[in-house]
C-alpha cells in the first residue's frame, strides 16, 4: 500500500456526535486532526498553527458567526487551505458556500463510504493544489532567476565606463562593451589571456598585480585619487579591485577604466592658451618696458624734468601691468592659490609706498583722492615679495576702479596684535549684500548698470585670496551700497 | 668695442635694447628671425648673441642647437630671451628647454633695462 502522508485537517462542529465521529474515522486513516466548536475558536487555531492546517471540515450550521463567515475570513486572507462545508441537507446554504470558495458539501447524515468518497477527493484535490502551488513557485523562481542575469549582462555592458574582470593569473576572463570598444577586445583573442597582452601598460599590469596579491589584512590598494593610466593615445582614470568569493579570497581583480582622454585635451588646450597668451602679453610689454626705460633714463635725448617724471610713471605702471600678466599667467597660483614662491623677509611699508605711488597717476585721473598712512616702525614681515605686491596692487588698483570721479582712497598699514593689517577704504559704489560672499570666485563679477564699463578678469581677489590664505592670512571686507567698501588684509608676524 | 647680436622678431623691443646697449658702448647688430640671425653670427662673429626663443622662420632653441653644434661657434655664449613663463610646464617648451641645457644663460622676458645690462656685462666685462 502506497503510504501518502498525512493531512492536517480541523474539524468545526458544535455538535458533539457529528464532531467524535469524523474525528475517529480521520484519525483512523492517520491524518492529523484538530477540532473546534465554533469560528472564533477554529480562527484561533489557524493562527496558532499557520501552514499547518491543510483541509477544514466546516460545518454550515454553527451558532454565532456561521461557517460561510469563516469561509469569507479565510478567502479574503488568501490562505491556502481547502474547505469542504458540511451541512444537514446540502441546500441553499452548501451552495452559497461552494460559491464563496468552499470545495464541496458533505451531508451531516452520512455513510463511513459516502464520508470517504467526499473526503478522499478532497485530499486528493488538495494534494494536487499542493503540488500546483510548488511547480508554480518553483517556476516564478527561475523565470525570475534567468532574465536576472541577463539583465545583469545588459546592465554590465551599458555602463558607460570599460570594465574588465581578470582572473587571479590576470588572464582575463570578462569584459564589458565599453571595454571592447576601448581596447579593442574580442572573445577569441582577450578571454584566456594575460590582460598585458590586451592592455599594453606597465602600470595598470602593476595595478593588478598588486590587486590579485592582496588578500584581506592589506590596507586598501590606492589611497586617495584613482591614477591616470596612459594606453597607446587615451588617457583613462583607473581603479582596480581585487575580486573576493564568499571565503574572501582574492580570485581576481577587478578594473574600472573612465576615459578622461578630453579631460586631458582640455588641460593641454589651456596650457596651450596661456603659453600663447603668455606671449602676446608679454612681448608688447617687453618692448614697452625697454621703450620707456631708454626713454627715461635720457639715453635718446636729454629730458626736462616733467618728462622724466612722468615717464618714470608710466615705466612704474609698465611694471605693474607686467606683475599683474605673471599673476595670471601663473597657472598653479591659480590653479590651487599657492602663491609663496620665495620666502624673504619684507619690509611692507616700502613695498606699499612704491605701489601707492605707481597707482596715484591713476587715481589722479580720475581725480580721487589717495592717502596713505603707515605706521612707524612696522616689524618686517617673512613673505613673497610678489605676493604682496600682487596684493596692495589688486586691492588699490580695484578700490581706484570702483569708486567715481571725485572720492577718496585711504590706504592704511598698521599692526595689530601679532598681525599686519593692510587697509584699503574706498568711497565707491560698494558691493550689493547678494555678491559679498562671492566676490573671492574665480572670474566672478558683479553686473550692475555700475559696473558694465569698468574692466576686469574676475580674477583680482581670488589671486589676492590665494595669497593670503597661503600666508596664513585672512581678508575681510565689509560694504555698503552706494557708499564705499572697505578690504582688510590681516597677515600673521612670525615671532 | 664687443659685439652683441640680438636676435629677435619684435622690432621696437630690438631697436630700444640697440640703443641701451650702444650706451654702455657695445656694437650692437640685430637680426629679426632665426634664419638671419644664423647668417648674421657666421657673418659678423659677435662676441656674444641674444636669442629670442618665439620667432618665425627658425625658433631660438633650433638656432642655439645648431651654433652650438658648430666647432667655429659653439664658443660664442648665447643667452636665450623668452616670454614663455617657466611655470607654464608640460608645453613643449619645457622640452626643449631640457634639450637647451648648452645655452649659457637665460632671461625671462620682459626685462629690466638694468638687469639685461647686467647680464650683457657679466659675459663681456664692463666697458666703462
Amino acid at each position: 500500500m502506497l503510504i501518502k502522508p498525512s493531512i492536517n485537517i480541523l474539524v468545526v462542529e458544535n455538535d458533539i456526535t457529528i464532531l467524535q465521529r469524523c474525528r475517529e474515522l480521520l484519525v483512523n486513516e492517520g491524518h492529523r486532526v484538530r477540532t473546534a466548536e465554533s469560528v472564533e475558536e477554529a480562527l484561533d487555531i489557524i493562527q496558532k498553527h499557520s501552514g499547518n492546517v491543510d483541509i477544514i471540515l466546516l460545518s454550515l450550521e454553527l451558532p454565532g458567526w456561521g461557517g460561510l463567515t469563516l469561509i469569507n475570513i479565510l478567502q479574503k486572507a488568501k490562505r491556502e487551505i481547502l474547505i469542504m462545508a458540511m451541512s444537514a441537507d446540502c441546500g441553499e446554504e452548501a451552495i452559497e458556500a461552494m460559491h464563496a470558495g468552499a470545495y464541496d458539501c458533505i451531508r451531516k447524515s452520512f455513510t463511513t463510504d459516502r464520508f470517504w468518497t467526499k473526503m478522499n477527493r478532497a485530499i486528493e484535490a488538495f494534494r494536487l493544489w499542493r503540488q500546483l502551488d510548488i511547480l508554480t513557485r518553483q517556476r516564478q523562481a527561475a523565470l525570475t532567476r534567468i532574465p536576472h542575469e541577463e539583465n545583469l549582462m545588459a546592465i554590465f555592458n551599458s555602463i558607460t565606463d570599460g570594465i574588465v574582470v581578470t582572473d587571479w593569473q590576470t588572464n582575463i576572463v570578462l569584459f564589458n562593451a565599453k571595454a571592447a570598444t576601448l581596447f579593442g577586445l574580442t572573445e577569441e583573442k582577450t578571454l584566456g589571456h594575460p590582460i598585458s597582452v590586451s592592455i599594453k601598460s606597465d602600470e595598470l599590469l602593476s595595478f593588478v598585480m598588486r590587486a590579485v596579491k592582496s588578500d584581506s589584512s592589506l590596507a586598501p590598494l590606492m589611497a586617495g585619487e584613482e591614477p591616470v593610466v596612459k594606453v597607446e593615445e587615451k588617457a583613462f582614470r583607473v581603479h582596480v579591485d581585487a575580486v573576493k568569493n564568499d571565503t574572501g579570497t582574492v580570485i581576481g581583480a577587478v578594473g574600472l577604466f573612465h576615459d578622461v582622454s578630453s579631460i586631458s585635451a582640455m588641460d593641454k588646450l589651456r596650457s596651450d592658451f596661456l603659453s600663447m597668451v603668455s606671449h602676446e602679453l608679454k612681448a608688447p610689454l617687453s618692448s614697452l618696458l625697454m621703450q620707456v626705460s631708454v626713454l627715461h633714463d635720457g639715453l635718446a635725448g636729454e629730458l626736462n624734468p616733467k618728462q622724466k617724471e612722468l615717464l618714470g610713471k608710466a615705466k612704474e605702471k609698465t611694471k605693474g601691468m607686467i606683475t599683474l600678466v605673471n599673476d595670471i599667467l601663473d597657472y598653479r597660483r591659480i590653479q590651487d592659490g599657492k602663491s609663496v614662491q620665495k620666502i624673504e623677509s619684507l619690509n611692507l611699508a616700502e613695498i606699499l609706498q612704491r605701489t601707492v605711488e605707481l597707482m596715484r597717476l591713476s587715481a589722479e585721473e580720475k581725480e580721487i583722492s589717495m592717502k596713505c598712512e603707515i605706521e612707524e616702525d612696522l616689524p618686517s614681515f617673512s613673505g613673497d615679495r610678489g605676493g604682496m605686491e600682487a596684493i596692495f596692487v589688486n586691492l588699490i588698483s580695484n578700490a581706484i576702479k570702483y569708486t567715481p570721479k571725485g572720492g577718496s582712497v585711504n590706504v592704511i598699514l598698521y599692526k595689530a596684535g601679532k598681525d599686519i593689517r593692510f587697509k584699503v577704504v574706498d568711497s565707491g559704489i560698494g558691493i550689493p549684500p547678494e555678491d559679498i560672499d562671492r566676490i573671492f570666485e574665480k572670474f566672478y563679477r558683479i553686473k550692475t548698470e555700475q559696473t558694465q564699463s569698468i574692466a576686469g578678469s574676475g580674477l583680482g581677489l581670488s589671486i589676492v585670496k590665494g595669497i593670503v590664505d597661503a600666508h596664513r592670512g585672512s581678508i575681510h571686507v565689509e560694504s555698503e551700497a552706494g557708499k564705499g567698501t572697505t578690504f582688510i588684509v590681516s597677515l600673521p608676524v612670525e615671532e | 668695442m664687443k659685439k652683441v647680436l640680438l636676435v629677435d622678431d619684435d622690432v621696437d623691443f630690438c631697436e630700444a635694447s640697440k640703443i641701451l646697449l650702444e650706451s654702455k658702448a657695445y656694437e650692437v647688430v640685430l637680426a629679426h628671425d632665426g634664419k638671419e640671425g644664423l647668417e648674421k653670427v657666421r657673418a659678423e662673429k659677435p662676441d656674444l648673441v641674444i636669442l629670442d626663443v618665439m620667432m618665425p622662420e627658425m625658433n631660438g632653441y633650433d638656432v642655439c642647437v645648431i651654433l652650438k653644434a658648430d666647432p667655429e661657434l659653439n664658443k660664442i655664449p648665447v643667452i636665450l630671451l623668452t616670454a614663455v613663463d617657466q611655470m607654464i610646464f608640460k608645453t613643449t617648451y619645457t622640452k626643449h628647454m631640457g634639450l637647451m641645457t648648452e645655452a649659457d644663460d637665460y632671461i625671462a622676458k620682459p626685462v629690466e633695462s638694468t638687469e639685461l645690462v647686467k647680464r650683457v656685462e657679466e659675459f663681456l666685462g664692463k666697458n666703462s
